[in-house]
């Protein structure tokens, strides 16, 4: 292979028999370490610190970060330092939590829309649709409302149960597309009942297109609890979390205390990218070709 | 006759949605009667409460109130709003050129810039640029849009003193240079929320098409690269961009209904988290039906223009309008 192929796109075969797929890129290893100091620090800390995150000193009211207060205090005279972690536990369980139920409605859904008759499926996606197409956080105010005061399990439910359809659709796709090919076929001649082959043979394939948007979900459910939170329809200010820690801000801002504003958002960040690398080399795994052009 | 079944299903899909709003916002724990009478609903003895309830129409059972309103709705009566004490109509009509605004222009923004960064993106694939172009998109992605708007407001109206925290214009009024000024915070945060995410998308499918064999021809009857990626890759990659679009617009939506809150700018989407959050019923159901009818209707149009664009998925569908005349 010479030189003249490289112009229509042609590489020597060799790169090409070595696809970049199996090898998917550098392990995204400072994202995960990150990821297992906050997890690490937000059971421990708590347990650790002797300052009551919750505890208000409003002598100490809106201190710089100095050597007492790491992070300074914030405008009730709470320790942020303390508050990170404790709301770190709080924002990060809500994450988990909210995930793990979207993502069981998600493939009970997508599964049986997927398995179903065609008019049972279209009517199961027009619903789907017409849940996609209110704004969530429309749905989540109201829902909430409806749980009446918020706390963290009540929030997890809350934006579980709004932040299942994309994946049902994806999960709906794909068993619609597996369960006519032969290997269910063959599994269905063999005398293998529909859960069985679900779990056998179906899951297997979806859950691989289907696990970058679930680790996408934990973004979207931090993301959600704290937009939530600082708006004031989520946790109380009483229940500590990076959400509820920022709906002081409009206070701080007036009182130039960049410290209350940045040092939560700053973690809420760190954590949320890499919580999105880690969900991108996920992605990265699925194969890619060599470009054409 | 497509037009007719699709008008219907709008109507059937709307029906559905007022009557899901209806329910939960009912079944919500809350007083509505604070949303009308302020602090003064909690002195209320029982006897002005059941009176007013009455007055309202609240104290009927859910179902006899859903049917009320609906049939003074088909009448053009859409109910009042317990806070403004206004017809709802007069009130949302004051704040939807605003959130036209915001939205609509964003919604152009997004849409231009996402498909010149996913093209640059695919084009330059692997190279710096593009490293770094997706690098500053996942790092966009990861900012909440509510913290965004507060370190912009940090920087910009507290720090430097340049812009405007909130509102929608000054109180003593300063004509359209006031506008725009208030209009660049927000503006800012709606268009950098989401630009990444679908500029990423594009140059990922983007990338899908450069692998096709079709781009191998055309490159090797001497095409130029920047003219098969134009005329031929993004041709193909057209339709799903636009229908993307329509699936966007919720999400745009949304997004600007946060950042409204956060500046406090009066549109639909402080109305709307007013309304949810303190039980003015009737205005939130004509918010979620017009949400819900803009979505819907966006939807609609992406599948139309995908006809249109994409011969494959009209041929498709000819073929099954063809079976479904024989069958």
């Amino acid at each position: 292979m010479d030189e003249r192929f490289a112009l229509v796109g042609l590489c020597p075969a060799a790169e090409q028999a070595a696809p970049k797929g199996r090898r998917p890129g550098k392990r995204p290893a400072l994202a995960a370490a990150f990821l297992a100091l906050m997890v690490l620090g937000c059971l421990l800390f708590p347990l650790l610190l002797t300052k009551d995150p919750a505890s208000m000193d409003l002598s100490n009211y809106a201190r710089e970060p100095d050597g007492t207060f790491w992070f300074g205090t914030d405008t009730m005279g709470r320790d942020i330092f303390a508050m990170i972690w404790s709301g770190g536990r709080v924002s990060l369980s809500i994450g988990f939590l909210a995930t793990a139920l979207s993502t069981v409605i998600a493939v009970a859904v997508g599964a049986v829309s997927g398995l179903a008759p065609r008019w049972l499926d279209a009517l199961i996606m027009r619903l789907t649709d017409i849940l996609l197409s209110i704004p969530s956080l429309l749905v989540i105010i109201l829902l909430q409302a409806a749980l009446g005061r918020a706390n963290i399990a009540s929030l997890s439910l809350v934006i579980g149960a709004t932040g299942w359809m994309s994946v049902a659709r994806v999960v709906r796709t794909e068993v619609r597309q597996l369960r006519t090919s032969e290997y269910v076929a063959a599994a269905r001649c063999m005398g293998g009942g529909t859960f069985h082959i679900l779990r056998r043979h179906l899951a297997p394939n979806f859950l691989a297109s289907i696990m970058f948007m679930v680790v996408m979900n934990v973004r979207g459910a931090i993301v959600a609890e704290s937009t939530l939170s600082f708006m004031g329809a989520g946790l109380p200010l009483d229940t500590v979390s990076w959400g509820s820690m920022l709906s002081l801000a409009e206070n701080a801002l007036t009182a130039g205390a960049w410290w209350i504003v940045l040092i939560p958002g700053l973690f809420l960040v760190a954590t949320l990218l890499a919580v999105t690398e880690l969900g991108e080399w996920l992605r990265r795994s699925a194969n890619r070709g060599q470009s054409n052009l | 006759m497509k037009l007719a079944r699709r008008l219907c299903s709008l109507l059937l899909s709307l029906l559905v949605l007022s009557a899901a709003v209806f329910w939960i916002a009912r079944l919500a724990p809350g007083d509505p009667l604070v949303s009308y009478y302020g602090q003064r609903a909690e002195r209320m003895t029982p006897e002005q409460r059941a009176r007013e309830e009455a007055r309202l129409g609240l104290d009927a059972p859910i179902h006899v109130q859903y049917v009320r309103w609906l049939r003074n709705a088909l009448h053009g009566d859409l109910g009042v709003s317990f806070k403004y004490k206004r017809d709802v109509v007069d009130v949302i009509r004051g704040r939807v050129s605003n959130t036209l605004l915001l939205g609509g222009v964003g919604f152009a923004l997004i849409f231009s810039m996402a498909l010149g960064l996913g093209l640059l993106c695919a084009r330059f694939e692997g190279r710096p640029l593009d490293k770094i172009l997706c690098k500053l998109g996942t790092l966009s992605s990861c900012i909440p849009e509510f913290w965004l708007s507060l370190l912009l407001i940090l920087i910009f109206s507290v720090y430097l003193r340049v812009l405007p925290s909130s509102g929608a214009w000054s109180v003593d009024g300063g004509g359209a240079a006031d506008r725009l000024r208030h209009l660049i915070l927000p503006m800012t945060v709606v268009v950098t929320g989401h630009l990444w995410y679908y500029a990423y998308m594009i140059r990922n499918r983007l990338l899908e098409e450069v692998r096709a064999d079709y781009v191998l021809l055309a490159r090797s009857t001497g095409l130029g690269r920047r003219r098969v990626l134009l005329r031929h890759c993004l041709r193909n990659a057209l339709p799903s961009y636009l229908s993307i679009m329509a699936i966007s617009v919720p999400h745009i939506m949304g997004g600007t209904y946060v950042v409204e809150t956060v500046f406090s700018y009066p549109g639909i989407g402080t109305l709307c988290y007013e309304s949810a959050r303190y039980q003015d019923y009737d205005l939130l159901m004509v918010l979620c039906l017009l949400s819900g009818a803009v979505v819907i209707v966006c939807n609609m149009l992406a599948q139309a223009i995908n006809e249109h664009i994409d011969p494959r998925v009209r041929a498709a569908a000819a073929e099954r309008a063809e079976a479904d005349g024989h069958g």
